[in-house]
């Protein structure tokens, strides 16, 4: 899907150093319009250093050393904080994982949501409160006219996640980037948030790049996936394809290791041993060898290319074709 | 119902929380946080509480552990009764039960080494002293899948994965018959998770201690449980095998909460979608201030008729088993 138009997003060779680390190495990665990109991965794999790299957020300890963030041809990587503060906003937005600490709790959710359209918009207060009404009501807040006037404490996890989702699309941005943004709420409450997520996507045609650990999120919601390990892309493909055939051991790993809804279980779940290396302990090969069953001594030594699989699927393992192994092991 | 083997006996427990009044003088509100429940857990088993935030499933484990003292009703450990016990008959009983919270960064100690951690409840209750004690600990470390080692550590050297292990080695110093366990997995990396998981279930065969498994994830549930019990408002509204929950959620709150749960398959994710429709919740939970007359759930549900906004439904047996509180399902 939107395989051959040109891409809304291009993240290229992207690469954030911490402490002498690099944290984020050499990532890239294309988002269609109106495409769900879900960037998967543990903490501590560059996931969401990737995504606040595109606005322009990296915490002072980080340093982007290299690579390009093109939207629609603009490097936002280039950008002054001036210019960055114009496309903030109007052409890429973020949402958080916690939304009751993104809210300022000392004004009512209709002025941050109006302020939100007057950063971009000269209009009148009255005006742009009208705008954060409708955008309430696109958002499936029921009785509008009376939670504009409210505080966040008075509304629910669920709730405030919306208005974030307000206050970030209320400038049509181009580009959603959702970090974690349902990990925090109930199950009941996630799903109906994924789903005004797919729903706004599907009008709007906002891309989103969705940033998660769960599976059966990215199952639910994305088009893409790229799986990210201790700062690289380990595999990219198609949400279908990558399910159904993983490419890379770690993500072949990760699928047999979620405990499953629809199967009874056996007596263990299949385990990857160890966990993730600390950046101080990156070797030079692939980042995953260590805890890897298939590794041999060149993965300890030279670092995988993404290789092609067709289709749009990559992975970045010198073992491609024993991957299946794994998944047999584990079933 | 009483058999000798049951672990945990809990009658008819409710934890009510005082509101202050308001600033203007208005009325009090009362939280009625848990609200009568009764519960049995056998030893050796694995009893899943599932239910939102905000249902009463934490109060309830807290309660349990005598953390939080009932406002009615009956909690037996054993042999013992936890409530209204107090000083050395309570410390006594403690030991029985131990709790594990979601957090290990959270649950240990920054400046105490794994070792003195870990050693510290066998300490304090006399335990072991010495070499002994030493010997303990490094059984224990053992035991969880770390090494003696990790003794002269401190928790921030360790991985989140490894600090729960520490947490559950240390709950496991006094040999509990029973170990309440709050959303033990949750916070840590999907990878590690199952490592946890799984020394959970051997430290159980091995030692025939109980878990209550708190947990929204019903996923890991399924897993992990041999009996699933859930929650709403305060109330059970569904207590069954985990096979026959499983094979045929029949409460409607406990089939929206099998629905909302996101499957790591892409195509039963996406084909189910016209069927998940049906239940998704619409709304929230109510706050337990204020709890709906009749079933508490009826202001969510798809079935509700007249008499569940009248009439509180009870727990009742059906065919397979299962105790649901439900008068449609």
């Amino acid at each position: 899907m939107g395989e051959e138009t040109t891409p809304l997003l291009t993240v290229d060779n992207l690469t954030i150093e911490i402490a002498g680390a690099n944290v984020v190495d050499g990532v890239s990665f294309t988002v269609a319009r109106g495409e769900v990109l879900a960037l998967v991965g543990e903490s501590g794999c560059g996931k969401s250093l990737t995504s606040y790299a595109m606005l322009g957020l990296l915490p002072p300890a980080a340093r982007r050393i290299a690579g390009r963030i093109l939207l629609e041809g603009t490097d936002l990587a280039a950008m002054s904080e001036r210019q960055l503060r114009k496309a903030r906003g109007k052409d890429i937005s973020i949402i958080f994982q916690e939304p009751s600490a993104s809210l300022d709790p000392l004004t009512t959710v209709g002025s941050q949501i109006a302020s939100a359209f007057r950063q971009h918009h000269a209009v009148s207060g009255t005006e742009a409160f009208a705008r954060a009404r409708d955008m309430l009501v696109a958002v499936g807040i029921p009785d509008a006219d009376h939670r504009l006037h409210q505080y966040p404490f008075e509304l629910s996890g669920g709730m405030c996640q919306r208005i974030m989702i307000a206050i970030a699309l209320i400038c049509g941005p181009r580009v959603l980037v959702a970090d974690e943004p349902t990990t925090a709420l109930d199950v009941t409450i996630q799903a109906q948030i994924l789903d005004l997520m797919k729903q706004l996507v599907a009008t709007s045609g906002t891309s989103i790049v969705f940033i998660t650990h769960d599976m059966g999120v990215v199952a639910d919601i994305a088009d893409h996936v790229a799986v990210m390990y201790a700062g690289r892309i380990a595999e990219i493909a198609p949400v279908r394809d990558l399910f159904a055939r993983p490419a890379h051991p770690y993500t072949a790993l990760l699928l047999a290791s979620v405990p499953r809804l629809d199967i009874t279980p056996k007596a263990n779940l299949a385990t990857i041993e160890g966990s993730v290396p600390f950046p101080n302990e990156f070797g030079y090969g692939c980042r995953f060898a260590s805890r890897c069953p298939l590794a041999t001594d060149r993965c300890r030594a030279e670092q995988p290319p993404l290789f092609e699989q067709g289709g749009g699927h990559r992975s970045a393992c010198w073992h491609i074709n024993r991957v299946h192994e794994l998944k047999e092991n584990a079933a | 119902m009483s058999a000798p083997e049951n672990v945990l006996e809990i009658r008819n427990v409710a934890v009510h929380f005082q509101g202050r009044a308001g600033l203007f003088g208005r009325s009090a509100h009362t939280v009625k946080a848990v609200n009568g429940v009764d519960l049995d857990i056998l030893k050796g088993e694995t009893v899943a509480l599932v239910g939102e935030s905000g249902c009463g499933k934490s109060t309830l484990s807290n309660t349990i552990v005598g953390l939080q003292p009932p406002t009615t009703g009956s909690i037996r450990l054993g042999e013992d009764e936890v409530v209204g016990a107090t000083g050395r008959a309570l410390n006594d009983i403690r030991r029985k039960v131990q709790m594990i919270f979601q957090d290990p960064a959270l649950s240990l100690d920054p400046r105490f080494k794994i070792g003195a951690a870990i050693a510290e409840p066998l300490q304090v209750r006399g335990i072991a002293r010495g070499k002994a004690l030493k010997q303990r600990v490094s059984e224990l470390l053992v035991q969880v899948g770390l090494r003696y080692e990790h003794a002269d550590r401190y928790p921030h050297q360790l991985s989140g994965g490894q600090r729960q292990r520490v947490v559950i080695a240390r709950a496991l110093a006094l040999e509990p018959a029973l170990v309440v366990c709050d959303e033990p997995v949750s916070a840590l990396d999907v990878s590690v998770r199952a490592q946890i998981l799984n020394l959970l279930v051997a430290l159980q065969k091995r030692t025939g201690v109980s878990y209550l498994f708190v947990s929204h994830d019903l996923a890991v549930v399924r897993h992990i449980c041999d009996r699933v019990v859930v929650m709403y408002l305060g109330r059970f509204v569904e207590i069954a095998d985990r096979d026959t929950f499983f094979a045929n959620p029949k409460h409607p709150y406990a089939k929206a909460l099998m629905a909302a749960v996101p499957e790591a398959d892409p195509e039963r994710q996406r084909n189910k979608e016209g069927n998940k429709e049906r239940y998704i919740l619409s709304g929230e939970l109510p706050s337990p201030s204020n709890i709906p007359s009749g079933c508490a759930f009826h202001t969510r549900c798809p079935l509700a008729t007249d008499i569940c906004t009248r009439d509180r439904p009870e727990l009742t047996p059906r065919a397979d088993g299962a105790l649901v509180a439900c008068h449609h399902a």
